[in-house]
């Protein structure tokens, strides 16, 4: 695809499982296990599923803050997988990530000046007063008084500092912004703000969005595609509208019909899954949602499904299609 | 309404719990009253802070320093219990109104097998025997939907998953027959097909055990989902408290409304998502007149000036804003958009 800012192919992470005093590796935690997809220039691609399912491994291994164990990488075309540390610095700028809780990852002894500066400095873009000018319009795009900029984070609410993280992300012009559950703390109230802000700069910007959310309505209201994930593997990608229309996994169908709706009157047919989430140390084999699924067959202990094309962009991993 | 004719279980009248803390009196809870009535559930929800965890822990009696109770009545069967001694809480406690908690690890404790700590208040509560106690825990795992529950009730917390570790915590809930449960945020730190799971789980058991619920959260989908009524709090105060069809399609409270625009939604299509502008105002400096003023859309003169009242305004609508019928008629826009959405 030649629109693609992102391409993914057969990305895998695995994390060592370290047991005894000589710390040896027993097995692997298989966080991310052979996924592909695409980001396209300009989109939100919403990435949705449970808890421990792998979507930050999948992030921090795009942005090579984790190391991938295999597969490929691309941005705009360029394998980015194999590159050392220095060779990436170049893209760092382009690549952005904004995290859950802006609290842990704003340091506490910096003032908010240096910390939205920080990418700038680094990079050594701009002289030191223009960059302050610089802040000082980044703070009031995102809707905080540019004379704040000499207070320290703690001196703002969780609203207003998921607004100073998104000022540094912003701050080295990226390409891209991967959003790791970046409004999942705030409240209902500010998190409509910082969503409507999202998409504002999206625009202006020309930004292009990898969304991480464990919440459905959230993903269905900024994405453009969405991709869900189940036990380090993706079981369907397709378009918004397509997905919500015509789900087709199973366990896609049984994650929208889990959420709760702020309806009384709204009533569905809900599917409860039986038992937990199994552990990805050790995923079952063939399909690995076949022990939860409605729908298992025969074949689905057996042989693992791949993520096959259906329509036009809307793909499943399941051996029902 | 209906309520009326049906036993009152719990009546909170007029609580006021503060905070004396070093930088000033925290009002975390400021004058709210509800009741509860027998078998149904009352949604209690509102954002972070607005005094949701401290009005559950003021009916218990469970508030640490520097927080005290310093107005009000909580009558549990006509009786106050504010009045109640420790010793007298602690008979109350566990048996008549028990708790379940967000995070099910800070209320077992991880050095005790799950069937001891159900075990314990069956004990302590019925006088059971070792033996019957144990008969009893693996009925009421069961009955949580915990598989092989002769097994698990010798594990300890660490042993089961988060889910059903809720489901452990439910169990030890139930385990006296309580007349009330007030459950705070029970399923928020779980994922939504486990949520779902709970969720059910509770509605079938509250009808099987005909136990009256206070359910607080966040959520309003879940609360949907689960409430008869519902309060909707607002810096200490309950703004808004009626029904719970009531509350999602004909709200009367600029806050109630600015809430359910801002929430993005399954259940129909959004162009734009609408927001309250502003923060949560600090407890230590909370506005004069209507605290909701610095944020309402709707505010005039007199709601910089002069705190509203709770007032019924419909029967059994109750709401604290001095606007209602300019809230109404816009609610009266949205509303009916958002029912013609609703395809089933
Ligand atoms: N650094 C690490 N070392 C070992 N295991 C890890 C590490 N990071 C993640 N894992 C494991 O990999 C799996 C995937 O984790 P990941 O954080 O990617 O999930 P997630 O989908 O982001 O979950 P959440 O919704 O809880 O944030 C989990 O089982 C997790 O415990
Ligand atoms: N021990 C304490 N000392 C001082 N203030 C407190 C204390 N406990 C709670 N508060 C304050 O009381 C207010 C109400 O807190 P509460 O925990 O009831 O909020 P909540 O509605 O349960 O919020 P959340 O959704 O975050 O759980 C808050 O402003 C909080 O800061
Ligand atoms: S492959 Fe089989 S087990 Fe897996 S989701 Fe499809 S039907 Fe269910
Ligand atoms: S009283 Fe005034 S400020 Fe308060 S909610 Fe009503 S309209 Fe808004
Ligand atoms: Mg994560
Ligand atoms: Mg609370």
């Amino acid at each position: 695809m030649n629109n693609s800012l992102i391409s993914i192919k057969n990305l895998v992470k695995y994390f060592p499982i370290k047991k005894g005093v000589f710390r040896s590796t027993v097995g692997w935690i298989k966080a991310v296990d052979k996924i592909s997809f695409d980001i396209y220039n300009g989109e939100t691609l919403g990435l949705v599923g449970e808890s421990g399912c792998g979507k930050s491994t999948t992030a921090l291994t795009i942005l090579r803050l984790e190391e991938p164990t295999s597969g490929e990488i691309f941005f705009q075309g360029e394998n980015i997988s194999s590159i050392n540390k220095k060779q990436m610095r170049k893209y760092r700028k382009d690549l952005q990530i904004i995290f859950q809780d802006p609290y842990s990852s704003l340091d506490p002894r910096m003032k908010i000046k240096n910390i939205i500066a920080e990418g700038l400095a680094a990079h050594n873009l701009l002289d030191s007063r223009t960059r302050v000018q610089k802040v000082g319009e980044l703070l009031e795009r995102v809707g905080i008084p540019p004379d704040y900029m000499d207070r320290f984070p703690h001196e703002f609410s969780g609203g207003q500092r998921q607004r100073i993280g998104i000022a540094r992300a912003l701050a080295l012009n990226p390409k891209m912004i991967i959003c790791d559950e970046a409004v999942s703390a705030l409240d209902v109230s500010i998190r409509s703000q910082i969503i409507n802000l999202f998409k504002e700069l999206q625009s202006e910007f020309n930004l292009t969005y990898l969304f991480i959310a464990h919440d459905l309505s959230v993903i269905k209201y900024i994405s453009d595609r969405v991709a869900v994930m189940y036990l380090g593997k993706i079981v369907e990608i397709a378009p918004k509208d397509i997905f919500f229309k015509n789900t087709l996994h199973p366990y896609a169908i049984a994650l929208v019909s889990a959420v709760p709706v702020p309806n009384p009157d709204f009533k569905r047919k809900r599917i409860l899954l039986p038992g937990d989430v199994p552990s990805p140390a050790n995923p079952p084999k063939g399909c690995r949602f076949h022990p939860r699924c409605q729908k298992v067959m025969e074949i689905c202990s057996q042989v693992e499904p791949e993520l096959k094309k259906l329509d036009k962009d809307h793909y499943v991993s399941c051996h029902l299609y | 309404m209906e309520n009326k004719n049906r036993d009152k279980v719990l009546e909170v009248k007029n609580l006021k719990t503060y905070f004396f803390t070093e930088d000033g009196i925290v009002k975390a809870v400021d004058g709210v009253d509800f009741e509860v009535y027998q078998g149904e559930t009352l949604g209690l929800v509102g954002e972070s802070g607005c005094g949701k965890s401290v009005t559950a822990f003021s009916i218990l009696k469970l508030l640490d320093y520097p927080g005290k109770t310093v107005e009000g009545q909580i009558l549990f069967k006509e009786d106050d219990l504010l009045k109640k001694s420790e010793e007298q809480m602690r008979k109350i406690r566990g048996k008549e109104i028990a708790m379940i908690f967000q995070e099910p690890m800070t209320s077992l404790n991880p050095v005790f097998t799950i069937g001891f700590q159900i075990a314990e208040s069956l004990k302590v509560h019925y006088k059971m025997s070792n033996l019957e106690a144990r008969k009893k825990v693996i009925e009421l795992l069961e009955k949580v939907g915990i598989p092989i529950p002769e097994q698990r009730v010798d594990e300890y917390p660490h042993q089961l998953s988060g889910g059903m570790r809720q489901r452990a915590m439910i169990a030890m809930a139930l385990a006296c027959d309580p007349v009330l449960l007030i459950a705070d945020e029970p399923t928020t730190s779980l994922d939504v097909t486990i949520q779902a799971q709970i969720l059910e789980l509770m509605k079938t058991l509250l009808k099987q055990f005909n136990s009256s619920l206070i359910m607080i959260t966040h959520d309003l989908g879940v609360i949907a989902e689960i409430a008869d009524r519902i309060a909707v709090m607002y810096a200490g105060k309950i703004v808004e408290y009626t029904d719970t069809r009531s509350i999602f399609f004909s709200p009367l409270h600029p806050y109630t409304f600015g809430l359910l625009t801002s929430i993005p939604r399954l259940d129909m299509e959004m162009e734009k998502l609408e927001s309250i502008p502003g923060v949560v105002p600090d407890p230590l400096h909370f506005p004069e007149g209507c605290k909701f003023h610095p944020r309402c859309g709707f505010a005039t003169e007199r709601c910089r000036k002069e705190e509203p009242s709770l007032l019924e305004i419909e029967n059994g609508h109750i709401v604290r804003c001095w606007q209602v019928d300019r809230v109404r008629e816009e609610a009266k826009k949205i509303a009916f958009t958002r029912r013609l959405a609703v395809v089933e």
